[in-house]
């Protein structure tokens, strides 16, 4: 192929030409912005990274976020170069097509709440042999009842899928299903449109990775300074969260957030965060390898993840050393 | 008379008078091979655009292959046709009766054509992937809502078909029939209809097509069932080569149906087709 390019010149010098142009086109991008694909819109629940993102830009890393339709046209992007940094949970991706990318901060874990009709049920025993109702096939809400099942030895007569944890809480207030998994707005609506009318189910040893923070490893590799001014702000923020978790708010004035929030969402900030710190649910070390084992037992459960989790290397998934650098310098808490 | 290469609906895969001629049996080997060799080439190309790759997310055409034929054998299949076919099925059933009665009457009569046909077009034209979240919203996310959107696709050209083939009958018959002092109804029963009806006919085969769309549609973005279901679960845990299996399923089992439904339309009510 050489030999031939030198034989004739002229391709040598459109080649050349090629790359020359190659070259200008990308160098703005990798120097000026990180590039962060979200498969979601935004919203209240991630009005928290988006303060972290500000606090980043403050200490001089250029952000630009792209929405997307979903998680994994997020890490098509991220993949194929046209975003730097993608959010959410690529395990079944980089186990089976063994896309070269890793998971390097867990933002948030899977929190749902299993929601039954108090008419009918109180106890995971009372869901014996009956249907309940999860997001999908292969779903983490899925995968939560699944493991529920094996905790209490008990058996489902059916599971069926309603997508959108709001569909199913309406289903849940019109009397269509008895029994389903909620997300926390739909919790409190369920508390507030008929209080003592459901149970929700207490549930524990559930901790799975919902949403983290993922990049091609030489990305991680060429940009450490970005990278790990980014995983400080986010620790720093989730931790300032924790403790304070009317800050949101605050931060959503001062940044200028989601400036077209209407009024009853912005009333819901506060409530949303301080339930989601008082359940710890902000991960303050970044998961790390301890995540990552746990990720391993749920989402092998789920279908996402193939194989023995005891079988599963951390280092095929995460890349450890940017969170590690940052809990050297802010420590753990 | 009917060699059976004509069932495939191709004009020209049509021996020489005699069947025993050579040149024509060469001629009919020759087309049988051409085809076979384009699909064979399509294969070839998505194989190397697989080992390329492509895109992470996109199988070779063997792991495609070995996909389809274990989800054949396993029964995935079998049960996804039998629920995604039923709001099909109910759906096109309708559709065929609505769309050839009201195609029909809007051929016969200018009023029908202005009270109607707008409807009609104005839903042709619009883009139903974006129309279909707003079944949702009225009729929930059930077999109502498939089966609408299965109608709001199919509905459309079927009626319009309809009442094209009704204004297009040859003129010259109608007359004929006036001046046989045919009824009203001699004339829509005996001369009309039959002569519309392979417009009509094409027009049902037609609106299968967008039927199998909407079906489609409507399984990706009302909820996930059926061969929707496999689609989207094989996605989302990254079974590449499955949903590529699921895609392709949909594709052959809508132009196996089309296919057979062409062939019965040249068979039966366009025989001058066929000698083409």
């Amino acid at each position: 192929m050489l030999k031939n390019l030198a034989k004739r010149p002229w391709h040598l010098s459109g080649a050349m030409l090629a790359i020359g142009f190659a070259a200008v086109l990308a160098a703005p991008a990798a120097e000026a912005k990180v590039r962060v694909a979200y498969g979601d819109i935004a919203s209240v629940e991630n009005l928290h990274l988006l303060a972290a993102f500000e606090l980043a830009k403050q200490k001089g890393v250029d952000i630009e976020m792209t929405y997307l339709k979903s998680e994994d046209i997020a890490a098509q992007a991220v993949v194929s170069g046209q975003a730097d940094i993608g959010v959410g949970g690529p395990y079944a991706l980089i186990q089976k097509v063994k896309v070269p990318v890793r998971i390097f901060l867990q933002l948030s874990t899977l929190r749902f709440y299993p929601a039954v009709n108090a008419e009918f049920y109180k106890t995971w025993k009372d869901l014996n042999g009956q249907e309940v109702a999860v997001h999908s096939r292969g779903s983490g809400t899925e995968a939560i009842m699944k493991l529920m099942e094996q905790k209490q030895g008990i058996k489902f007569s059916k599971i069926s899928y309603i997508p959108g944890s709001e569909v199913r809480t309406g289903a849940l207030l019109q009397g269509n299903v008895k029994a389903t998994i909620v997300d926390s707005a739909g919790r409190r609506l369920l508390q507030e449109k008929a209080p003592g009318k459901f149970v929700i189910l207490p549930m524990d040893g559930v901790n799975a990775t919902d949403e983290a923070l993922f990049a091609r490893q030489d990305y991680l590799d060429k940009n450490q300074k970005d990278v790990d001014i980014i995983v400080e702000s986010i620790l720093t923020t989730w931790r300032e969260v924790t403790k304070n978790p009317a800050v949101v708010a605050e931060w959503r004035a001062k940044y200028k957030l989601l400036p077209d929030l209407p009024a009853d969402q912005v009333a819901e900030i506060t409530p949303y965060f301080t339930e989601l710190a008082e359940g710890k649910a902000f991960p303050l070390n970044g998961g790390g390898a301890a995540a990552a084992k746990d990720d391993f037992a749920f989402y092998t459960l789920s279908g996402q993840l193939t194989g023995e989790p005891a079988s599963l290397k951390v280092e095929e998934f995460w890349a450890l050393e940017p969170l590690n650098r940052v809990l050297g310098k802010v420590g753990t808490n | 008379m009917s060699a059976p290469a004509h069932a495939n609906g191709s004009p020209r895969a049509i021996p020489g008078a005699g069947a025993s001629s050579f040149w024509g049996k060469l001629l009919e080997h020759r087309t049988a091979l051409w085809r076979a060799a384009s699909i064979g080439l399509f294969f070839l190309v998505w194989e190397i655009a697989g080992r390329i790759p492509i895109s992470f997310a996109f199988p070779t055409f063997l792991e495609t292959a070995r996909a389809f034929l274990t989800m054949l054998f396993d029964g995935s299949f079998v049960a996804a046709y039998a629920e995604t076919l039923q709001p099909l099925v109910i759906g096109i059933a309708i559709s065929a009766v609505l769309g050839v009665g009201l195609g029909v009457l809007m051929g016969l009569s200018r009023f029908a054509e202005w009270l109607v046909a707008p409807v009609f077009i104005v839903l042709q034209a619009a883009p139903m992937a974006a129309l279909i979240p707003l079944i949702t919203f009225v009729y929930g996310i059930g077999l109502v809502s498939k089966t609408l959107a299965v109608i709001m696709l199919a509905l459309p050209v079927i009626a319009l078909n309809g009442y094209k083939a009704v204004r297009h009958v040859n003129p010259s018959l109608v007359d004929m029939c006036r001046s046989f002092q045919g009824t009203w109804w001699q004339r829509i029963l005996k001369i009309i209809l039959p002569d519309a009806s392979p417009i009509i006919f094409a027009g049902l085969r037609l609106g299968l097509a967008a039927g199998f769309i909407g079906v489609i549609l409507a399984e990706l973005l009302i909820t996930p069932t059926g061969i929707g279901d496999l689609i989207t679960y094989h996605r989302s845990v990254a079974d590449y080569p499955e949903m590529y299996a699921a895609v392709v399923s949909i594709i052959l089992v809508s132009t196996l149906t089309l296919s057979a439904l062409e062939a019965f339309e040249v068979r039966v009510l366009r025989p001058e087709k066929k000698k083409g």
